[in-house]
């Protein structure tokens, strides 16, 4: 018991382990949310196409060094007037086994459109920023998260 | 199996940062995203909490002030000098353990050291003095100074099954290398300054943790024998390296992996 | 029903109307998966986390979150907010298992 938790604590050191191994799946849940990044992004776009864009911006840790807590910021440049604002910001991630986090939806009330919020990722996958805009067009940002140990560490 | 694992940990003190040749160091771009983590830490909702549980057992920072024996204008100098030497305890003491005093004074039973509403009042009295720099003064007089021998001792001294030191950890020689994708942390840098950011919220832990909390942590994964709170040993081992993070700008609550 | 401890900060702290100041939100709250086994029972947890969270500004609604187990255990959001006269910022949220709580801040502008 001891000498495991001294594994998991130091033992797996770098050199000794060649991988790192997720101590849970989120794959075998029982009653958990099972929503694939394609059914939740056609479900937020009704199928439309989402654009990349240089008015969204994602910022991700590029390596995060724990998986259960992972910031993710998304800043959309929009003046946020009633003609004119972000109406709702989504978080997707590519292969929990429910690939949608949080929908944000925004009036121009909050003067500017950004969310921040810390999600779980069970391994090295993608983060997405889905945004719906007031005039019907979708926006899309995503970057890659690397994970050095897994969501529930 | 032992001397296995003493060549296994020495290989993982020695690698750098690598991980099956990928590199695993952190950008300084994400060291600035948790960084700003800190700004929204969820153990301030358990500082706030420690605020609301003094007034409401002995009418807030006033009467812990007068316990003290300090004025309110000093409260904040006062506290960034725990661990001290408190006569009417005739022993050194942590901030937690004064804080137990006065719950006594205040005709409550005290909170157990491992409690979690400890950790949330021991938390808030020490952010009382955030902004301040620690001014712990182990030559004050001998008690302390004899508290700081010891915890040099228990720090430096080999112990357990695998005859390892805080040292052996957490010294000059091996700072900065890669445990388990964790580079080990130099407790006594400014940067780090390890008695100024604790109690902290552990992310792997959910949860608000006290510095000797955290030294169990170590002591259990390195086989070192668990030293108890609130012992003599255990106050010994927080006043040596409060003392190594002396003048360094209190900032409760950390954030911590 | 648990009274869960949470807080709202707004920074900067001083502000005035017109002013456009970051919110946060933060809760104690175990966002459980429902995908993870207690370490002594060796049982499955049952899923338990924050689906919604409402923040509105006397009254009126300005934002609404629909939020996944996926978050952090003790999640924290963080929106921004255009100050528009004093009184007071409600924050109502629910959790799947139904468990509802609110917690509110005074808005004071200065000048
Ligand atoms: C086998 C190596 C090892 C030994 C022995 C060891 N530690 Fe550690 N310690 C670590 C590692 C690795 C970390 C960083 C872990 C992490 O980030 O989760 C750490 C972290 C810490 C921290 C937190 C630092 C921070 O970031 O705030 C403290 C405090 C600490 N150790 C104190 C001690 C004390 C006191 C002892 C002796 C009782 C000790 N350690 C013995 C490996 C060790």
């Amino acid at each position: 018991m001891k000498r495991r938790d001294f594994f998991k604590h130091l033992g797996s050191a770098a050199v000794v382990a060649a991988t790192v191994t997720p101590t849970m799946s989120f794959a075998a849940a029982k009653q958990a949310n099972t929503i694939s990044y394609k059914n939740a992004l056609d479900a937020i776009t009704g199928g439309k196409s989402a654009k990349t864009s240089k008015s969204v911006h994602l910022k991700v840790p590029e390596i995060a060094e724990n998986g259960a807590v992972v910031p993710v910021t998304i800043t959309v440049d929009s003046p946020m007037t009633d003609a004119d604002y972000v109406k709702a910001i989504h978080i997707l991630v590519s292969k929990n086994g429910n690939a949608r986090c949080l929908d944000a939806h925004l009036t121009p009330a909050n003067g500017k459109a950004m969310l921040a919020t810390r999600v779980k990722l069970n391994g090295t996958q993608d983060v997405s920023a889905v945004i719906a805009l007031s005039n019907g067009e979708f926006l899309i940002a995503t970057q890659g998260v690397k994970v050095t140990i897994g969501g529930c560490g | 199996m032992k001397p296995g694992i003493k060549i296994v940990l020495s290989l993982a003190l020695l690698s750098s940062l690598s991980f099956g040749g990928e590199s695993f160091a952190m950008s300084d771009a994400d060291r600035a995203m948790y960084t700003e983590m800190l700004e929204n830490n969820p153990a301030d909702i358990l500082v706030e909490s420690g605020n609301e549980l003094l007034e409401e057992l002995v009418g807030g920072d006033a009467a812990l002030a007068a316990f003290y024996k300090v004025t309110e204008d000093d409260l904040a100098k006062y506290i960034a000098g725990f661990p001290r030497y408190i006569e009417d305890f005739k022993q050194v003491v942590t901030i937690s353990q004064s804080l137990q005093g006065l719950m006594h004074k205040h005709g409550h039973k005290p909170f157990k050291l491992k409690s979690a509403k400890m950790f949330e009042l021991s938390s808030y009295v020490k952010s009382i003095a955030n902004g301040e720099n620690i001014n712990i003064d182990i030559n004050a007089n001998k008690h302390i100074k004899k508290s700081y021998a010891m915890g040099e001792n228990n720090y430096m001294t080999p112990r357990g099954g695998r005859g390892l030191a805080c040292n052996s950890c957490h010294s000059d020689a091996v700072i900065g290398t890669v445990l388990r994708t964790q580079p080990l942390p130099d407790l006594s840098s400014k940067g780090v300054a390890v008695a100024a950011t604790w109690p902290a919220y552990r992310m792997t832990k959910s949860s608000l943790r006290t510095l000797p909390r955290r030294f169990q942590g170590c002591m259990k994964n390195a086989l070192l024998k668990v030293i108890p709170l609130g012992s003599e040993e255990m106050v010994a081992l927080e006043v040596y390296l409060t003392h190594q993070a002396k003048g360094s700008e209190i900032a409760i609550p950390g954030l911590k992996r | 029903m648990a009274k869960r401890k949470s807080l709202i900060k707004i920074k900067p702290k001083k502000y005035k109307d017109g002013d456009i100041v970051k919110v946060s939100f933060m809760v104690m709250h175990p966002m459980e998966t429902g995908t993870r086994k207690d370490k002594k029972t060796k049982q499955v947890l049952p899923a338990k986390y924050i689906n919604n969270v409402k923040f509105a500004y006397n009254g009126k609604v300005i934002t609404t979150l629909n939020v996944w187990e996926t978050l952090s255990t003790n999640p924290v959001f963080t929106t921004y907010m255009k100050i528009n006269g004093k009184g007071n910022l409600t924050v109502n949220y629910t959790d799947n298992t139904g468990e509802a709580n609110e917690k509110s801040k005074k808005i004071k502008p200065k000048g």
